[in-house]
């Protein structure tokens, strides 16, 4: 058999080497040009083969075995490139242009690359290798398509050997619809798990108002079985107005109303009455038409009942509170009446019988005088202290400050010329604070800056900030400051950092400022810097700027 | 002590607490006032005598009265509001006492028609000044009552 001559359908490609011995030219020749046909046959660029034989020459096409594959491949579901060792496409079916989103001829000779997502790149080259060492290779990745969309798909890679030049033929499963149905799946599932786990009680009903779907905690708060079955059998809803059934929800569907925190009742036989708050939001379907609504019912009873029980208790202890201030009133006036007397008495009875006393004696009076003295001191800051914490029914007003640290300055003011001491006042702004409120601030804050003085006359500087929605008021004095530990406790009932040798007090000025200033919410502290003086700083509601 | 005295203070005193009672004689002798002393330890005491005086032509009516706003039974400012009705007492000076200095009890008893208040002190010198109050409203009375006449005094010093 020797063939005559190959037909050829293109010249691209480049002559066969020589690789049969030298030693026999004419077998060599023979041979070569075998090989050449075998080549040509197998590059695709022969179209017929004439074969001499016994029977004479005999063409064989190959066209018939070509074209069939050619059909296979253009058919098939499945897009089917082939690169070249480049990434380089050297053909593409319709599917596969289909898949990527353009025309077949725009794709052949692009980079193959252009339509993979970047992320995917690496993945792509290792299933490349692969292919390269074992022949074959498969994975999923995403494409990209030509208008920068990802699409899943499943890539069969073959490597083909075509006289020396690697070919890599892949075939391209698209993935979408599968996503997609696993995707349902997982909505489906989530819907499911969401239905179990939700603390509302949550149901879908259709518009005959039968229950479609329902959440677990839904099937517990109805008094009968509920899938499949009327809403209004499930459950029966008292609202404010008339009971709520699935008419009325429906039609307020109808209506587009959602219905939002509606509180309603609901009774069944195991829990008692329940209350709920009632939610209720349409569903459509594609064309607009109403196709049922989603209702979730939400158990407010023991927040009800939490609710009520907390108000019970704010009113007892607003009166417990009312109580105990009238309490402390009252023992502060009466407990006052008998140390009075005692402090007069004994002050007559040191008068009266002053010549007749040794001087311990008077000197034992002058003890019981001066601790009656400090009594009534304390019982008249205790009552102070009610006051600055009682009733905030009255309405607030508003005070100028200016006005009342004129009048604090005029109720200080022998001791103001007896100690030489200088108050300067910033302009203030008007505060809403009870003005009787503003001067026992002022009152206590001024005196303390006279009484706790150091060795020179004191200077004493008021000044107002505005601080966020608050007005800063600070009394800066150059007395003898407080430690840093005590800044504090000074702030305490009762709390004195001095004996009452030096500096008298009864520990409750300051506490009454605290009430005061957390009363209208505002606070109250004390920065000072050891000996240099004392700064006291109050927060208090005011106009705005 | 207090020798009835034609022309001595009448001073009806409407006061529950006896070391009080003890006070207020010690600041008006202290003063040097010749007085009288009626005592009344309770409100409904105090208005039995007001009705008296205001039935019996012969019981003298009182040229002053001081009046503790905290007393037992019917309280201080139920018996000026029975003083400013009683026909024979209307005009009288009443000093009100009390150990309140609420402004709110302060303006009350004005409103009632109290002629003074006086805040009951814890010093013996400040309340020692009530012996003052009293001459200083009794003064006015006796005025009406006697136009061409002082109250007398006697120099009296313990």
């Amino acid at each position: 058999m020797q063939p005559m001559a190959g037909i050829r359908r293109s010249s691209t490609h480049s002559d066969p080497k020589t690789r049969v011995s030298r030693r026999s030219p004419s077998l060599r020749a023979r041979l070569e040009e075998a090989e050449a046909t075998i080549r040509a046959i197998e590059e695709g660029v022969v179209d017929a083969v004439v074969v001499n034989g016994a029977n004479g020459p005999q063409v064989y096409t190959l066209e018939g075995a070509d074209h069939p594959y050619r059909v296979l491949v253009e058919q098939m579901p499945e897009g089917t490139i082939t690169l070249d060792s480049n990434g380089l496409i050297l053909y593409s079916n319709r599917q596969f242009a289909a898949l990527v989103g353009t025309a077949e001829d725009s794709i052949t000779g692009s980079d193959f690359g252009r339509f993979m997502a970047p992320r995917d790149a690496n993945l792509f080259a290792g299933l490349a290798d692969t292919a390269a060492l074992r022949g074959q290779s498969a994975g999923e990745l995403d494409l990209r398509g030509i208008r920068g969309g990802l699409i899943p798909v499943r890539l069969s890679l073959t490597q083909i050997d075509l006289s020396g030049m690697k070919t890599l033929c892949i075939v391209a499963t698209d993935l979408r619809e599968q996503r997609r149905s696993e995707a349902i799946l997982k909505d489906e599932q989530l819907s499911r798990l969401i239905l179990e786990q939700a603390g509302e009680a949550i149901v879908v009903i259709d518009t005959e108002g039968r229950v479609m779907r329902c959440s677990e905690s839904a099937r517990k708060l109805a008094r009968a079985p509920i899938l499949s079955n009327q809403l209004d059998a499930a459950f029966a809803f008292g609202g404010p107005d008339g009971p709520v059934n699935a008419e009325r929800i429906l039609s307020a569907m109808r209506l587009g109303q959602p219905m939002r925190g509606v509180e309603a009742t609901i009774r069944n036989a195991a829990a008692g009455t329940s209350a709920v708050l009632l939610s209720a939001s349409p569903l459509f379907d594609p064309f607009n038409a109403l196709l049922g609504c989603v209702i979730t019912l939400t158990d407010i009873t023991d927040r009800k009942a939490s609710e009520e029980a907390l108000a019970r208790q704010t009113e007892e202890l607003s009166h417990a509170n009312s109580d105990l201030r009238q309490f402390a009133h009252s023992a502060s006036h009466d407990l006052r009446e008998p140390l009075r007397q005692l402090a007069v008495f004994s002050e007559l009875l040191q008068q009266k019988y002053h010549n007749k006393l040794d001087p311990e004696a008077v000197q034992l009076i002058a003890y019981t005088v001066d601790a009656a003295h400090r009594m009534e001191g304390l019982l008249k800051g205790l009552l102070d202290y009610t006051q600055a914490t009682g009733s905030a029914a009255a309405p607030v007003e508003r005070s100028d400050p200016n006005e009342v640290m004129r009048k604090t300055m005029a109720t200080f003011g022998t001791r103001i010329a007896e100690s030489g001491a200088r108050i300067e006042c910033e302009l203030l702004p008007l505060l809403d604070v009870h003005e009787i409120h503003l001067t026992q601030l002022f009152q206590n804050l001024i005196g303390n800056a006279l009484k706790y003085r150091g060795e020179d006359p004191p200077v004493i500087h008021v000044a107002g900030r505005r601080r966020d929605d608050m007005w800063q008021i600070s009394v800066t004095d150059n007395g003898i400051g407080v430690p840093p530990h005590y800044r504090e406790q000074i702030f305490h009932l009762f709390k004195r950092l001095h004996g009452g040798g030096k500096y008298s007090g009864s520990g409750i000025g300051l506490a009454i400022c605290q009430k005061i200033v957390q009363r209208y919410g505002g606070r109250i502290w004390v920065e000072s810097a050891g000996k240099q003086g004392a700064r006291f700083v109050f927060t208090l509601p005011g106009a705005s700027l | 002590m207090n020798p009835a005295s034609p022309d001595a203070i009448f001073v009806l005193l409407v006061e529950d607490s006896p070391a009080d009672v003890f006070l207020v004689s010690h600041a008006m002798e202290q003063e040097g006032l010749d007085f009288t002393l009626e005592l009344a330890d309770d409100g409904d005491a105090a208005i039995a005598i007001i009705d008296r005086v205001d039935t019996e032509a012969s019981h003298p009516a009182p040229d002053l009265l001081l009046l503790d706003i905290n007393v037992p039974r019917r309280t201080g400012n139920d018996v000026l509001e029975r003083v400013r009705r009683s026909p024979r007492c209307m005009g009288i000076p009443v000093v009100m006492i009390s150990s309140s200095d609420s402004p709110v009890d302060r303006q009350r008893a004005f409103d009632l028609g109290a002629t003074e208040y006086f805040r009951k002190p814890s010093t013996l010198d400040e309340f020692l000044k009530l012996g003052h109050v009293v001459r200083r409203v009794a003064m006015a009375r006796v005025h009406e009552r006697h136009p061409h006449q002082q109250p007398t005094s006697t120099p009296e010093r313990v």
